[in-house]
């Protein structure tokens, strides 16, 4: 295992190196000077001319790109993130809360969509073309045709406005400290972006499941089963689920992949301070540097999930460890 | 293939046999003649593009979203052609007003009791009728206001039959019964539909003359002469009525900013905002070397008649509405609605001018014989009254599908985004299909360190989240284009990034098919490399490239609207269907503006389901094995 995992690690180095180059591209193509952009601007005149200078030295920018390049990479693994323009505070400082509400969506969603599409999926293809098999064809269909931030108002309107169970959007201030009601009242403001991503989340993943498992059932050693006389129940589970198991682990990692996108679209619907809905204020702040910090991070959140597939297959699939 | 083409015996010439042989070894070698086939094999065999149309045809799903998406196309190509766009023009004074499009549908009692007086807010109409009853009809304005109520619940002892004047504002109306007695209805959030002390006070002592009404501003007009004027005067003054005015007002009327009024002596003098093109009034209406007899006024312009018939107009040039058009014969009454001017001449004939952007020009083809004795008009409605009581109506019938926060037709702006939101996707999704192709194409069948290098191309791509990456390159790219470019940035950025998805599916599928024992046959027959890729593997991967085109294409909508949502794709004032939606992100418009976000987005969802049906539909007809799943 930890030889096929670290076999999987050392492949991913081109492709984070590639991916740093981009990153850098941005960075050089954003208007403004870069080493500007990673001091603090409120300091002294001088401070600054030597803040200023420090840094160019430390960016060597008057040496050619891949000297420059190097010099970057450097100052970024040590977290020289630069300066938010937009915070007053160093970009270091400021991804951290975002990290932490994307991370929180994205696992509460995660969990939730496996909770709901595998027993339904398994449904599904047990009892194909029953009313309920329909049901849930026609909500996929509906559902990965429709733009997610649609879904996002939807809820909004009605369960926030009209029905008034729920906060529209935002995220709650706490006043008296982080107390148990701040936290209570925290869930509330999740339940909406959550219920959102997880439809979303949902309408892409479960005919695929759907798929896997009609495909696992009809193979030959699920009529063995069947005739050996062991109860439906078992066939199911324990033969045709367990050889779903690999396209099924490979739709949830495409999915919570997906996630991590879609969820800039409705992070931004509810006001929910995560790395997409902190990003488009950046953007529209013209904060340059929070901007290349958070696509590095959400590309290395990505990258996270990419490896954490690798495991999950290894450990689903035995026979992906030995090749 | 040659010996089942039998030559029927047929008697011939020596010559003419020669003749054909030879053409007909000419045709083989040279023109790719083809097969032919008995009637009982052709019955039996199909091409595998019959073979797809068939099943197509027969998944009824795949048919219906054919015709959604034919029917959407026309809707937005057809519909843009039929109804044009003034990206630029905006009317604060309909903004956010709900679908509907009855404004012009007035009640019958109106012509049975004959009418008195018509006066039009922006989407409702009030009718004063001879009998003294008062009649609404329209669309009520939105209100957000606790103070407000609906312009048609008529307020407990509202006294019908013995009301004297009514007169309409733009989201509220006011009526006066003959007794003094005062109801204000709509719009309240200057107090402009409630009677201030002073007025009440004022109409112990004299009569009402005239009652008017405007863009939030009401006003009461005395037979002695003086005006009082109350409501949203803060930033107009308009209830700053000049000392040597009052007591000498014979006429007045709003305008958005101004107050134009007729005196005793036949001038005219405004006031209001002080400054603009309406406040130059032309010398000879003030000086006295002309006599005004009546006048009207539209939003920013006014018009005079003088003793003498001539007719002089000032104020803001927009929409031509200074420009009078040619006609003959005398005018006896002015009218003017919020952009347009019009008279009615002494035989009956109306003449009208200025902006058409709700069809306030296009009047009845029988309106131009009908002899008319009055003409109501007002903000963007119309009502004309014809000797036998008849009233013909023409104007701005209504928004069906509402309007926006700058007053803009939601539906042609749904008909306008549709094609720039179709067109984008299309053209994105051209742009990575063929880049997928490419690149999947030399990757699989080069293979070696081109491929590796193209795949972990492909995989840095893929490993980057879009959403982020796309609105951070749409960021750093449009800053750097001209205005009118940057919708084919967004494009750009579209299709360079969607591709790997496609282009890993073709590799996959090339290095499958290579290992084929058809691939092994050409190859035992000799066939040439490039020739066994190109004719025997490629029309094997088409299937699956139409395929996920299709499906592509549906993703492709849905990503414009998403960046567009995020007010980082195309940019207003270019209407699309996901930037028509930006403007929904924040609870008042989500609450009370549903039109606004329900509407393009329901249209979004329409277009992606029908694509997506069609994808499903060619998948299982391309796969007849898919289907029985």
């Amino acid at each position: 295992m930890l030889r096929y995992l670290a076999k999987r690690l050392i492949s991913m180095i081109p492709v984070v190196i590639a991916i740093t180059i981009v990153v850098f591209g941005m960075v050089k193509a954003m208007p403004g000077d870069p080493a500007a952009m990673m001091i603090n601007p409120a300091l002294k005149e001088e401070q600054r001319i030597a803040a200023y200078n420090a840094m160019r030295e430390k960016l060597s920018l008057d040496k050619p790109l891949p000297v420059q390049y190097v010099k970057w990479v450097a100052a970024t693994v040590q977290g020289d993130l630069g300066w938010s323009a937009m915070n007053n505070r160093p970009v270091r400082d400021v991804i951290l809360e975002p990290l932490k509400n994307t991370l929180i969506l994205n696992v509460f969603v995660t969990v939730f969509q496996i909770a709901i599409i595998l027993p339904i999926g398994v449904m599904m293809a047990v009892k194909r073309g029953s009313f309920m098999d329909r049901f849930w064809q026609v909500f996929s269909l509906v559902g990965y045709s429709m733009p997610s931030f649609f879904i996002g108002l939807s809820l909004i309107f009605l369960l926030a406005l009209k029905l008034k169970w729920l906060p529209p959007g935002g995220m709650p201030i706490s006043a008296y400290g982080k107390n148990f009601a701040y936290y209570v009242s925290w869930l509330k403001y999740l339940i909406l972006p959550t219920l959102s991503l997880t439809i979303i989340s949902i309408a892409g993943a479960i005919r695929y499941v759907r798929n896997a498992m009609i495909e696992a059932l009809d193979q030959d050693y699920i009529r063995t089963a069947r005739s050996k006389g062991l109860p439906e129940k078992v066939v199911i589970y324990s033969h045709a689920f367990r050889n779903a198991l690999i396209p099924i682990s490979t739709i949830i990692i495409m999915s919570v992949f997906a996630m991590l996108s879609g969820s800039a679209i409705t992070e931004q619907v509810f006001a929910w301070k995560g790395i997409g809905h902190t990003l488009v204020l950046a953007l529209n702040n013209r904060d340059y540097m929070l901007v290349i910090a958070l696509n590095l991070l959400s590309t290395m959140l990505a990258i996270t999930a990419n490896i954490v597939a690798d495991i999950t297959y290894g450990i689903v699939d035995p026979r992906i460890k030995l090749e | 293939m040659e010996n089942k083409t039998v030559p029927e015996p047929v008697k011939e010439s020596t010559g003419a046999k020669l003749g054909k042989s030879f053409g007909s070894m000419f045709k083989r070698l040279f023109i790719r003649e083809k097969d032919h086939l008995s009637v009982l094999e052709e019955e039996a065999l199909q091409t595998p593009t019959q073979t797809v149309f068939k099943n197509f045809v027969r998944t009824r799903l795949g048919v219906v979203g054919v015709i959604a998406f034919i029917l959407i196309m026309l809707f937005s190509f057809v519909g843009s052609q039929l109804r044009p766009i003034d990206e630029s023009y905006q009317e604060p004074a309909l903004s956010n007003i709900r679908p509907g499009a009855n404004y012009l549908k007035y009640p019958a009692q109106i012509v049975k009791e004959g009418v008195k007086e018509i006066s039009s807010g922006i989407s409702y109409s009030v009718a004063l009728t001879n009998e003294g009853n008062v009649y609404a009809w329209g669309k009520q304005p939105i209100y957000l206001s606790g103070m407000s109520t609906s312009v048609f619940n008529f307020p407990a002892g509202f006294k019908q039959g013995q009301i004297a004047h009514i007169a309409a504002g733009d989201r509220f109306w006011v009526a006066l019964s003959e007794d003094g007695e005062f109801y204000g209805l709509g719009y309240n959030n200057f107090k402009q539909a409630e009677l201030p002390e002073e007025a009440k006070e004022k109409m112990q002592s004299s009569s009402v003359k005239q009652l008017l009404a405007g863009e939030g501003v009401t006003g009461i007009l005395f037979e002695d002469g003086e005006i009082f004027i109350w409501g949203s005067t803060m930033s107009t003054r308009q209830d700053n009525v000049p000392k040597e005015y009052q007591g000498r007002i014979v006429h007045a009327e709003f305008t958005s900013l101004n107050v134009v009024v007729l005196l005793d002596d036949g001038t005219i003098g405004v006031f209001g905002v002080s400054g603009n093109e309406l406040s130059l009034i032309p010398a000879e209406l003030t000086d006295g070397s002309v006599e005004v007899v009546a006048f009207t006024t539209s939003g920013r312009a006014a018009l005079a008649l003088d003793s003498t018939g001539k007719l002089h107009v000032w104020g803001s040039r927009l929409h031509d509405i200074l420009q009078i058009p040619d006609f003959e014969g005398k005018v006896v009454d002015l009218f003017g609605g919020k952009n347009n001017f019009g008279v009615l001449l002494d035989n009956g004939q109306v003449i009208y001018w200025g902006a058409n952007h709700f069809n306030q020009l296009a009047f009845p083809k029988a309106m131009k014989s009908a002899n008319y004795v009055s003409v109501y008009s007002d903000m963007f409605q119309s009502y004309a009254v014809a000797e036998d009581g008849n009233v013909t109506a023409w104007g701005h019938k209504g928004f069906v599908f509402g309007s926006d926060q700058f007053g803009r037709d939601n539906l042609t702006r749904l008909i306008h985004g549709g094609r720039i939101s179709l067109t984008v996707g299309a053209i994105a999704m051209i742009i990575s299909v063929i880049i997928a192709l490419f690149i999947g194409l030399v990757s699989g069948y080069f293979g070696g360190w081109l491929d590796n290098l193209l795949m972990r191309i492909t995989d840095v791509v893929i490993s980057i989240p879009f959403m982020p990456l796309a609105i951070t390159l749409s960021t750093i790219v449009t800053g750097r284009v001209p205005e009118m470019y940057r919708i084919y940035m967004i494009m750009v950025i579209l299709g360079f990034l969607n591709w790997p998805g496609l282009a890993r599916l073709i590799r996959a599928h090339l290095l499958l098919e290579r290992e084929k024992d058809f691939v092994l046959a050409a190859r035992a027959l000799g066939v040439k490399q490039r020739n066994i890729m190109v004719r025997h593997i490629l029309p094997n991967i088409f299937n699956l490239v139409i395929v996920n085109v299709t499906l592509g294409y549906a993703g492709a909508l849905l990503m414009e609207s998403a960046l567009s949502f995020l007010g980082f794709g195309v940019s207003p004032p270019t209407p699309s269907w996901g930037n028509m939606l930006d403007s929904a992100q924040s609870s008042t418009v989500i609450q009370y503006y549903w039109w606004r976000w329900v509407i393009p987005g329901l249209a979004v969802i329409f277009a992606a389901l029908s694509v997506n049906l069609i994808g499903d539909a060619l998948r299982d007809a391309m796969d007849p094995k898919a289907s029985e799943k």
